[in-house]
């Protein structure tokens, strides 16, 4: 086994739960609204923002912090479908267009509020140390990787065993026989978005302590999110799991190989590859088509 | 005959008044310079505005990656003009070529797709070229940017010299280059491929059937949008005399977006507009950046939900409603 | 002397076409080999859309080919029909939104060759959609707009004509209208005219001969009083 290469896999493990937050986000909005809603990185940052904001001043407590931020993004998201885009649902382009606005305005609201300057989030589990063999990890990076599994494994028994879950799970497979059978789809709509801006909000309020909260640090999640999502496949919630979570180890990988300038291009170029050979990815489902 | 004439003269008159006095324009600004330099900014961002309204605006494709091939063009012109000791209108040339021909290319990938995926590709493709800019030290200088992009030499007619040093000079090049982009751009409106591509716009599908091989068309599209980039591009980093990967960045690539639709996309004046509005109207506010781009966040916003047509649109109606 | 077998103008050979578990055509043959007015009727789910769409290459078969006069055409791109002759209208009508009348009809013809825009006006005339000639195609009645997309399928002169449902959603005074259109069309330039329709006193009266499909194959065909007394038919629309 090539040196170092179990300490990658554990960092590309810890990067990619990051990017199976935002993945999941973004395909349960594309699974029950067939629109890819771009502005998810940035809600990403709006989530670290406000839990830095919530821990510093309000809580001392990080899970609090935490549970709070993503309560805060999951009215946000709300709100933003209501206003933006279900005036705008059946019109792809326009809320894509729309989606990009809105990244431009809340990402400089965040920069003219807190200062382009980032900020540093501290907390208990960075400062400790876990052993794993001769390996040395940070604590909190195996709790990123904690939390995003029991995350996963939650939202898995909401979509399958509960009620509403299983009303996701009918109205993104059609609209149209979820509203005969009496589904309320403007309800799942609205749950939809704010469980996919809940999960962006905890991606961020993990991310933050690791490295630095700044407001361009949902950037590079939201395009590596959408790279397991298109390697996953498009419609698949396992599917954006198992992509988002490869993207992060094959990336983390890659840096054993190959200059660490051209980390990011792995997860570009994964975009391109998966789309010309086999587009509809992983597991793809086949979404009704956008003719 | 003689009233075929007199029209033709009015419309030369209309046309050409309004691009007299934009020429001399530093004579009226003299006491401004700062004024000359917004107004030469946004001149350059128009072009590669230009170019993405023929794709967007005209033929319905939404690349989210165009500022790239304004960086082919700008980066090609860079390597020919310093390393080459190239003339800068032999790279101008060369670099346009050379971003065409990477749309057309890349376009034939891209093309293969449709709506959201064609999106993600260009995504995807603007990232890769963007991160090739930053890394590729040898060639592109890196993150830290290419210096030492020279200006035109002078234009020289015997005794007479014209340098383009000097910002009123550059201006008038940056303002020729402009209304080169806006000619071209015309034309291909108002062309057979131009109605091809309004149909396309309009229903793919159905233009098919009625004889357009649209792959073709799109990707021809698609090729000239980058190719005008590309001649915005060397005119931008010949301006600042300096190219930096930041310009031509995915953050740009959405600005673009930006101008073109608030501007009015599919409007021969949208991109002019946008660009004036995204460069003039904060520096003449004074505002902070952050601030500029939160309003024009939620300009776009505010546009796509309850005016698609953007402002071309909007001055387009409400003429209509005064001719009334 | 023995005469080659005529080329039939348009055959399907056992065309196969599943979505998903959905079996739109199972081993659909059909053979024309004279012009005519041919109406192509079944219930629901017959799969004469499909047909079409397999025909013009919208999508392609699981199994089984289309020739066009001889030559193969399976799968050919939709860009190519013109050039075989062949023209098709849409179920849910499809013309350009923001061009005119005018400009709609222009269109096809400025592909390949001119635009004679003398015949464009003819046309429109024919179908009384000359006033609107400069309107665009959104500002029409969906009836005018049929109007409009048919007449754009004709203005090409085509050998090969497929409507799909032209009938549908026209008002009793522009079905006259558009049933006096295609005589005139067949009388001009006798083709093919291949037409889906469910509006039963609409194609009987247009129609020389019936194709009846059901549940994806041809089920029977003949003069129109035929197969309205043929068992088999009554028994596919009643059973």
């Amino acid at each position: 086994m090539p040196e170092g290469l179990l300490e990658q896999v554990i960092n590309g493990l810890m990067m990619g739960s990051i990017y199976v937050l935002v993945a999941l986000g973004m395909v349960l909005i594309y699974g029950v609204m067939h629109v890819l809603n771009f502005a998810h990185g940035v809600l990403l940052a709006v989530g670290a923002y406000v839990s830095h904001l919530l821990l510093s001043r309000i809580t001392g407590s990080y899970v609090l912090a935490v549970v709070l931020s993503m309560a805060v993004l999951a009215v946000i998201g709300v709100a933003l479908e209501h206003a933006v885009f279900r005036p705008l649902r059946g019109n792809l382009r326009n809320q894509v267009i729309a989606s990009l606005g809105l990244i431009l305005a809340i990402e400089n609201t965040v920069m003219w509020i807190w200062g382009p300057n980032a900020l540093q989030m501290k907390i208990p589990s960075t400062q400790s140390i876990v052993a794993l063999g001769e390996l040395r990890f940070n604590l909190h990076l195996l709790v990123v990787i904690g939390v995003t599994l029991s995350v996963v494994l939650a939202l898995f028994l909401f979509l399958r065993f509960t009620k509403l879950g299983t009303a996701i799970r009918a109205t993104s497979q059609s609209a149209e026989a979820a509203l005969v059978v009496g589904i309320p789809v403007e309800r799942v709509h609205r749950l939809t978005f704010a469980l996919s801006t809940a999960l962006a909000a905890l991606g961020g309020a993990l991310l933050g302590p690791l490295f630095l909260v700044f407001p361009a640090m949902g950037d590079e999640p939201l395009v590596k999110g959408l790279a397991g999502i298109i390697l996953g496949g498009m419609g698949s919630v396992p599917g954006a799991v198992i992509g988002a979570l490869a993207i992060g180890v094959v990336e983390a990988v890659s840096t054993l190989y190959f200059p660490t300038d051209y980390r990011d291009s792995v997860a570009f170029m994964m975009i391109v590859l998966v789309l010309l050979v086999r587009p509809q990815g992983l597991f793809g489902v086949r979404v009704r088509g956008e003719d | 005959m003689k009233t075929d004439w007199r029209k033709s003269g009015a419309i030369l008159g209309l046309i050409l008044g309004p691009v007299g006095i934009l020429y001399c324009l530093p004579f009226l600004v003299s006491g401004q310079p700062y004024l000359l330099h917004v107004i030469a900014l946004s001149c350059l961002y128009a072009i590669p505005a230009i170019g993405l309204n023929v794709m967007l605006g005209y033929t319905g494709l939404v690349s989210l990656g165009h500022m790239a091939f304004a960086g082919i063009g700008a980066y090609t012109a860079a390597v020919l003009m310093v390393d080459a000791k190239l003339g800068f209108w032999s790279a101008l040339a060369a670099a346009t070529l050379a971003a065409g021909a990477a749309g057309f290319a890349v376009g034939a990938i891209c093309l293969r797709f449709r709506s959201h995926y064609f999106m993600i590709v260009t995504l995807a493709f603007g990232l890769l070229l963007h991160s090739v800019m930053n890394n590729w030290d040898a060639v592109t200088r890196g993150a830290a940017g290419f210096p030492g992009i020279p200006r035109p030499a002078p234009l020289a007619l015997g005794e007479w010299a014209y340098p383009f040093g000097p910002l009123p000079n550059f201006y008038r090049l940056a303002l020729t280059g402009l209304l080169v982009a806006f000619a071209f751009q015309w034309l291909i409106v108002n062309s057979k491929f131009g109605r091809v591509l309004a149909a396309i716009r309009q229903d793919e599908k159905l233009a098919a059937f009625k004889g357009a091989n649209t792959m073709l068309y799109k990707t021809t599209a698609f090729a000239i949008g980058s190719a005008i980039a590309g001649f915005g591009g060397v005119l931008f980093v010949s301006f600042l005399r300096a190219a930096s990967p930041d310009a031509f960045s995915l953050a740009e690539s959405i600005n673009m977006v930006l101008i073109v639709i608030i501007g009015g996309a599919g409007y021969l004046a949208g991109p002019i507009l946008g660009a004036l509005l995204y460069i003039g109207v904060p520096e003449y506010l004074r505002a902070a950046n952050e601030l500029r781009l939160v309003l024009f966040g939620a300009l776009l916003v505010l546009i796509t939900l309850f005016a698609p047509q953007g402002l071309a649109g909007l001055l387009e109606r409400g003429w209509r409603r005064l001719r009334r | 002397m023995e005469a080659i077998a005529p080329m039939s103008l348009l055959e399907a050979r056992a065309v196969e076409k599943r979505y998903g578990g959905v079996v739109a055509l199972a081993g659909c043959s059909v053979v024309i080999e004279r012009p005519g007015i041919y109406g192509l009727i079944g219930p629901n789910g017959a799969g004469k859309t499909t047909l079409f769409d397999v025909i013009t290459g919208a999508t392609l078969p699981d199994a089984g080919s289309v020739g066009i006069e001889g030559r193969d055409i399976t799968g050919l791109a939709p860009y190519r029909l013109k050039s075989i002759g062949v023209s098709r209208t849409f179920q849910e009508c499809r013309v350009f939104p923001q061009f005119t009348c005018l400009e709609n009809l222009l269109f096809a013809l400025q592909l390949h060759g001119g635009g004679k825009a003398k015949e464009a006006h003819r046309m429109l005339e024919l179908v009384n959609l000359h006033g609107s000639a400069h309107e665009p195609a959104s500002s029409l009645s969906f009836g005018q707009r049929r109007l409009l997309e048919i007449v754009g399928t004709f203005i090409v002169q085509p050998k090969f004509l497929l409507l799909d449902e032209p009938a549908s959603g026209v008002n009793p005074v522009l079905l006259e209208t558009l049933a006096d259109f295609l005589r005139t069309m067949y009388r001009e330039r006798p083709g093919v005219f291949l037409i889906v329709e469910h509006n039963m006193q609409f194609i009987m009266q247009l129609a020389n001969e019936l194709i009846v499909m059901h549940q994806g194959v041809v089920l029977d065909r003949g003069a129109p009083a035929a197969i309205q007394a043929s068992p088999r038919v009554i028994e596919a629309y009643l059973g």
